[in-house]
């Protein structure tokens, strides 16, 4: 039997972000959620490969850490076929860092799924894009990892990766307990996430609660805090400034042409995707 | 008192919203070119359970409560209501007559098949006589020694053109009076279908005329008992109802936000047209009625998932919401101006598929009538 977990994370369904000041945090409160894009495609390579195996030969837990009303998503894993779903959520968690982030998760996989084999996570969140909660849970865990993967396949007792680097393929093997995010979308888009069947979520309700565990629940001290216990913070949060300019060019062709190739000919070659040699047409007059 | 939707609901809405958004939207004025549904489309939407809302699972249906089955109906109709339509009527007076007064046998014989999506549902009682009322209906079923002969003419049948199981609303031969529902498969020799109506709105879903000469289908396609014909009909319309109301809320909806991000971004006399106060009052009438709508719906569906009497709560909603989306898609068009009576902007869609929520599955002034009744026999 193996035991896969997914950790997914709500992020907000908007591109404008509430923020909050104070804390240099998302104000999840406010915003929508769903499930992050990338989390997504971690769920569907684990339901991939659990259909792949025998019956009965694999189970998925999902497992998020978030406010309360992160147990949608719990319940969408499950409606999606995930086996059960977990909530780690406490005031004392909020404002974790991703260090943070990876010590809750690693206590969770560490006292309550010490059967974990195979731990899956997106490459990186919409909201965030940090790309380390995976990594950093692995050395929590003190396991293997690989990110950016593109293709799993299990091989006896350990699991085959194939993942896009550059230009060229790799195509690696790691021994099981290991963890392996999931790269974003592709053209092979072999992981790109199913539907959610309407009489799933009916199921996923009817099939009972989304386990909660606070952090008493997990083990955390008594006096444990993410936010003041987390390394890294959030100075600012800000949208970037942009300038719109108008500049007329003067004069004659070739010195506005000029002109134009040597002040932004950057800009436009870069937008093309091409090198443009800026003054080859002096030859031509 | 909550008005707050619960997290089943929520995620149910979501889950729609993401599947219309990204499968639906953007063929959704091409698919109003019609008449048909996308193959591919209906394919996706089959495992999904769309054509089995509420069939329970052992059927092979979601098993949703009656909030979630509006929903969707709601947020389909948002982005192509004559998709919406083919799935509400699909699903309440293609299948839920036949969950509710239907034999075990003939539950088991035809809804997991409607339910997969493999076979798509009709039910029809309108005929050229016979409308608004029931009782001017001429189609006939004589018993026979080995069941019913069928001979008669019904039109307006939404779904007419794809539906493989239909209900068949008919009168006896011998009593008029004596009316019933009969199942009539589409492979039942003497049945036939008639060109595919050309109507103003719901293009895409293909509205036929049907006919049944010497159609001959066996005893046990009597749906419920002989004589039930009435009383399964006025049922089914109740809850087609509540399907119709969510549809026109869907409309409503979709012409309303249009015209909010229509309306920011026009700009005449070197403003948005937002800031002026009549397109801000046009704004706020839309919003309360829509909200109104959404109310009466939500009502309405919540009543019939407790088991209690929701006739009028039905029909409240429906004439509501159906004189909310011809207002709104109205005035959505008017905010548009010119633009609006164009077929490149999707408000002149809504405002031509809204008009027929005010029509079928009784018209507003049927729903007042039923109204009326309920206010008139209530104990004083």
């Amino acid at each position: 039997m193996l035991h896969i977990i997914v950790c997914i994370k709500q992020v907000p369904m908007v591109s404008e972000l509430p923020w909050d000041a104070k804390t240099g945090t998302l104000k999840r409160e406010t915003a929508q959620g769903m499930m992050d894009p990338s989390a997504r495609r971690a769920l569907e390579a684990a339901l991939q490969i659990k259909a792949g195996m025998g019956k009965n030969q694999a189970s998925i837990t999902a497992v998020s850490m978030g406010p309360p009303m992160a147990e949608e998503i719990l319940y969408e894993a499950k409606a999606l076929g995930a086996d059960q779903g977990v909530l780690l959520t406490d005031p004392r968690m909020a404002g974790a860092d991703t260090c943070m982030t990876a010590f809750i998760l690693g206590k969770f996989i560490t006292d309550h799924c010490p059967d974990a084999g195979l731990i899956l996570c997106g490459a990186m969140s919409s909201d965030s894009e940090t790309a380390q909660v995976g990594p950093q849970l692995a050395e929590e865990l003190d396991i293997p990892a690989i990110g950016y993967a593109r293709r799993l396949e299990l091989v006896h007792d350990c699991i085959r990766v194939e993942r896009h680097v550059d230009d060229f393929m790799e195509l690696m093997e790691m021994d099981l307990p290991g963890l392996v995010t999931i790269d974003h979308a592709d053209e092979s888009d072999l992981y790109t996430p199913r539907y959610v069947p309407l009489g799933g979520v009916e199921a996923a309700f009817n099939a009972g609660d989304i386990r909660i565990m606070d952090g008493t629940a997990l083990g955390l001290n008594k006096d444990f805090n993410a936010l003041t216990s987390s390394p890294t913070k959030i100075i600012d949060v800000y949208s970037p400034v942009t300038r719109k300019e108008n500049r007329v060019l003067t004069g004659a062709v070739k010195k506005m042409v000029d002109t134009l190739f040597d002040d932004y000919g950057k800009i436009i070659s870069s937008a093309m995707g091409k090198d443009l040699k800026t003054h080859d047409h002096e030859g031509d007059v | 008192m909550d008005f707050n939707p619960c997290m089943k609901h929520q995620l149910i809405r979501k889950t729609v919203q993401e599947f219309a958004e990204n499968e639906i939207r953007h063929r959704a004025a091409e698919m109003d070119k019609g008449p048909g549904f996308p193959e591919d489309l209906i394919k996706k939407m089959k495992p999904l359970h769309y054509f089995g809302l509420q069939t329970p699972t052992h059927l092979g249906g979601a098993g949703l409560d009656t909030i979630s089955y509006a929903i969707v109906v709601e947020e389909i109709s948002r982005v192509s209501a004559a998709l919406g339509l083919c799935i509400t009527v699909h699903n309440s007076v293609g299948i839920y007559p036949i969950l509710r007064f239907g034999t075990r046998e003939q539950q088991q014989q035809f809804v997991p098949p409607m339910a997969a999506g493999d076979s798509i549902g009709a039910f029809c009682l309108t005929e050229a006589n016979a409308g608004s009322d029931a009782g001017g209906v001429e189609t006939v079923a004589r018993k026979t020694d080995h069941g019913f002969i069928l001979n008669g003419t019904k039109i307006f049948v939404t779904n007419g053109g794809i539906c493989s199981t239909i209900l068949v609303f008919a009168v006896s031969e011998t009593d008029p009076a004596q009316s019933s529902v009969f199942i009539v498969e589409n492979h039942t020799p003497g049945f036939s279908v008639g060109e595919i109506e050309d109507l103003c709105g719901m293009r895409a879903n293909p509205v036929a005329s049907l006919f049944f000469e010497d159609c001959a289908i066996p005893a046990d396609h009597c749906l419920g008992t002989i004589g039930q014909g009435l009383k399964i009909g006025l049922s089914a319309l109740d809850t087609g109802r509540i399907g119709i109301a969510a549809q026109a809320l869907g409309i409503a909806r979709a012409a309303f936000d249009e015209s909010v991000s229509y309306a920011k971004a026009r700009q005449q006399f070197k403003q948005p047209i937002s800031r002026f106060q009549t397109i801000q009052n046009y704004l706020a009438d839309m919003a309360v009625q829509i909200d109104a709508s959404q109310l009466l719906l939500y009502r309405a569906a919540a009543r019939k998932d407790s088991g209690r009497p929701f006739s009028a709560e039905a029909a409240m909603a429906k004439l509501h919401c159906s004189t909310t989306a011809g207002m709104v898609t109205n005035l959505a068009v008017q905010i548009h101006g010119g633009y609006g009576y164009s077929r490149e902007y999707d408000v002149e869609r809504y405002f031509r598929d809204a008009k027929v929520t005010e029509i079928y599955e009784g018209t507003s002034e049927i729903q007042r009538m039923v109204i009326a009744r309920d206010i008139l026999t209530r104990p004083t």
